[in-house]
């Protein structure tokens, strides 16, 4: 790989890591409450479909991206309902609401753009490059010559970190996901917590879809999302539930998912499909103990009812 | 006298088919300490979690101060000065002491906490490490810090549910100090203890509970403890199991040892939280293991179990012994399995139920059949799930189940913890019993009270390091002096 090969290679690693980065920082502050929302894609793909819509109704890539995190959250909303609000099973509610999103978007799309798929052209979200920062050699341009989405995610990762481990909100939040019996004997009221932190990762995951929608395609199109929810959820836990540490893990995937193309390019004789399968490989190894010892709050996809 | 601070009335609250509370009353008045009394299951915890905003009351009354009532949360109850320390600890294991300790202040910044915490660890006395993670710490110091976690909020009512229970006999005195000082600042303190002569200790006036229902309330100096007992159990078993039992009648005058038969000895045994114990345990013998909780004497018994190999050091112990863990709840029992599959997941393996790879359902149920019958267990069937039955009977359970085994050794942790007068005179006669019939028996407990009266020999237990106890120091002074000599590790 020579050196302008080299600059690509960081330059698409990072733009393929920043709606995982998106999506799992959110999801960190929902696991941390105890939720593990399998929805995620369902929120992802709305957030797409929702960028998409909003920066054609409001003529503009910025106000796109709100509709995305609006169409992202209406979808956590109703993950959040069926899992908190009444109690049911995380993983089979979070599965419905992925297929159902998934489902949802495709035929909205279709009633919207015809089932051909009209080629829809989109305001795009236009990357912005950073005075100085984005001269450094190498990774300059990679990090810092990035749709705005990008630099969003940069600074959520050291906000979730802050809110998480230095305010007595994210000691709610914690507590509320290692041990909801005593938070509520706290007084905290442990399923608006919940409520609110899955409100929150719905919200980043449709940024993250509105950023692939908006920067990286500039059109919607069906399943866009690929899997990247799920993606994120082993981010999550790469990252050991630590935003900081989930922000790193993100762009490592992202570089996993850039070296596919590049082996492709540079022309390995093997089945593109296998190249293909290199970061859910990953996500697999991710999951199976390459963690080490990082440990998952303790009430994770526990349902919580007041007992009173 | 004056009017109450807390006054409940006909307070009713049903579980399921269980009428937990059938028409409780309760008074509290400022600057007395209350001491609530009543079996396993007579609704002690129930009537405080109501007191606490923990609970609604399917029905009757409260009153704070007068002012007729209703508490929806434990914020609610706060607010109206109302603090509860919980008999199960409240403190979420991952986080720190604290802050664990500004989870109970929330709404107020980080930084603030923490002067409220040294301001009340100094008039309190009450220390507890505060850069520690709670599932690193003793038990001890998890009580401390909860009930520190209330005292920051400066409440007006003080209630603890079994504060004492995990307490040396030194911590339990400087805890009744405390709780007469908070008495006497005009606070009004109520709290429930297992051990009569406890709550007697530092109680002004009495309230008695059984089967849901106030029966008694009496100024301190004018009960007697068998007054007290019959309106705990009811008239017709009080006398057989009147304090006397386990106090004193119990205690044999020379245990039919054979010294020759060492049933299990530690050679040197080092390892987490473990220094070269060394250790003979012999058949017959009683042999008790005391020490703050956190000095290794958990380790010790897992070792002595065979639960844990040690890395250094020689233990032989037999391939059978039967072990009582000190957490019923988590570690005796799976609360969601029947009898007859807790009884099976112990016994399954024995021979005499055959070695096919089909579980022998019909003998199984026989002997948990055998079991509930030979140790008495409350329970309708033995189709009744575990998790439905009283700690005294779920100990029942676990004791019948480690004694088919058919071990020679029986190693047991706390094992009247939290238990009520009656179910742990059982449980102490049963161990006597066992020691009689020539079992080697650990008894490894937090209560002096039960080691001594029990033991044969008594050993402490301080960092790690098995200190023998000769027989001139065996009182509760001697005793505790040397287990206070472990607790800089702790706390």
């Amino acid at each position: 790989m020579n050196q302008i090969e080299l600059t690509l290679f960081l330059e698409s690693a990072v733009r393929l890591g920043i709606p995982l980065a998106l999506a799992a920082i959110g999801e960190t502050i929902t696991e941390r409450s105890g939720v593990i929302n399998i929805g995620l894609e369902g929120s992802i793909i709305a957030g797409a479909l929702g960028g998409a819509l909003g920066a054609l109704a409001f003529e503009g890539a910025g106000l796109g991206v709100l509709s995305g995190a609006m169409a992202g959250l209406l979808v956590g909303l109703v993950f959040a309902v069926f899992a908190i609000g009444l109690g049911a099973d995380q993983i089979i509610t979070g599965t419905a609401v992925t297929i159902g999103g998934l489902g949802m978007t495709g035929a909205i799309y279709q009633a919207r753009f015809g089932a051909t798929g009209t080629e829809l052209s989109l305001p795009t979200l236009a990357p912005v490059a950073i005075p100085v920062l984005s001269e450094i050699p190498l990774v300059g341009s990679a990090l810092f010559a990035q749709a705005p989405t990008a630099y969003f995610a940069y600074l959520m990762a050291p906000i979730a970190w802050y809110v998480l481990f230095k305010t007595a909100w994210g000691l709610e939040l914690r507590a509320t996901g290692e041990a909801p019996a005593a938070a509520e004997a706290a007084g905290v009221r442990v399923r608006l917590v919940r409520f609110m932190a899955t409100l929150f990762g719905g919200a980043m995951a449709g940024i993250a879809g509105a950023h692939l929608a908006l920067a990286h395609a500039g059109t919607f199109a069906e399943n866009m999302s690929a899997g990247k929810g799920f993606i994120a959820i082993a981010v999550v836990v790469l990252g050991r539930w630590n935003p900081l540490l989930v922000l790193f893990a993100a762009l490592f995937f992202g570089a996993a998912s850039a070296l596919q193309f590049f082996l492709q390019a540079l022309g390995f004789d093997l089945a593109y499909q296998i190249f293909l399968a290199f970061p859910y490989v990953l996500t697999l190894a991710a999951l199976a103990g390459w963690v080490g010892k990082s440990r998952a709050p303790a009430a994770l996809a526990l349902p919580w009812e007041p007992h009173r | 006298m004056s009017d109450p601070l807390v006054r409940l009335r006909g307070v009713q609250r049903r579980f399921g088919r269980v009428q937990a509370l059938a028409g409780a009353e309760l008074d509290l008045h400022a600057g007395e300490v209350h001491g609530v009394l009543g079996a396993n299951g007579a609704g002690k915890s129930t009537l405080f979690n109501v007191l606490g905003g923990l609970l609604a009351p399917d029905a009757g009354s409260l009153e704070i101060e007068g002012v007729q009532t209703a508490l929806g949360s434990p914020r609610d109850a706060w607010s109206r000065g109302i603090g509860l320390v919980h008999q199960h600890f409240t403190l979420v294991p991952a986080l720190s002491v604290r802050e664990n300790l500004a989870l109970g202040l929330r709404g107020r910044s980080l930084t603030e906490v923490g002067g409220v915490v040294e301001a009340t660890m100094e008039r309190t006395g009450l220390r507890v490490p505060l850069e520690a993670t709670v599932s690193a710490i003793g038990v001890g110091d998890r009580q401390r810090t909860e009930i520190l976690k209330t005292l920051l909020r400066d409440p007006k009512v003080l209630v603890l549910d079994e504060p004492t229970a995990v307490l040396t006999p030194e911590e339990v005195d400087g805890l009744f100090d405390l709780l007469r000082e908070l008495a006497g600042e005009g606070r009004a303190v109520a709290l429930v203890a297992h051990k009569l002569d406890e709550v007697l200790a530092v109680s002004d006036r009495l309230t008695v509970l059984r089967a849901g229902r106030t029966v008694l309330t009496t100024e301190r100096a004018g009960a007697s403890e068998r007054a007290l007992v019959a309106a705990m159990v009811g008239s017709g078993v009080a006398d057989e199991i009147a304090l006397g039992v386990h106090r004193t009648g119990m205690k044999r005058d020379a245990p039919a040892r054979d010294p020759s038969a060492v049933v299990g000895r530690l050679t040197g045994v080092t390892g987490e939280r473990l220094t070269n114990a060394t250790l003979e345990v012999r058949a017959g013998e009683v042999l008790g293991v005391a020490g703050v909780e956190g000095n290794g004497q958990h380790e010790l018994a897992l070792v002595l179990a065979g639960r844990v190999r040690p890395a250094v050091g020689v233990a032989q112990v037999p391939d059978e012994v039967a072990f009582v863990p000190q957490d019923r709840r988590t570690e005796g029992l799976v609360p969601d399995f029947d009898l007859t599959e807790n009884i099976a997941l112990a016994l399954s393996r024995l021979d005499r139920f055959g070695a096919g790879p089909l579980m022998p359902w019909d003998a199984l149920e026989e002997e948990a059949e055998r079991i509930r019958t030979r140790f008495d267990v409350t329970a309708p069937s033995v189709a009744t799930l575990a998790g439905a039955l009283s700690g005294g009977n779920q100990q029942r359970v676990i004791i019948g189940r480690e004694l088919a085994l058919g071990a020679q050794m029986l190693v047991a942790e706390n094992p009247t913890r939290g238990l009520d007068v009656a179910a742990a005179a059982y449980v102490h006669g049963e161990l006597v019993r066992l020691a009689a019939a020539g079992l080697a028996i650990v008894l490894v407990s937090t209560d002096l009270d039960e080691i001594l009266e029990l033991s044969d020999r008594v050993v402490v237990m301080t960092r790690g390091r098995i200190v023998v106890v000769p027989g001139n120091e065996r009182t509760r002074e001697g005793v505790g002096a040397l287990m206070l000599a472990g607790r800089s590790q702790t706390g």
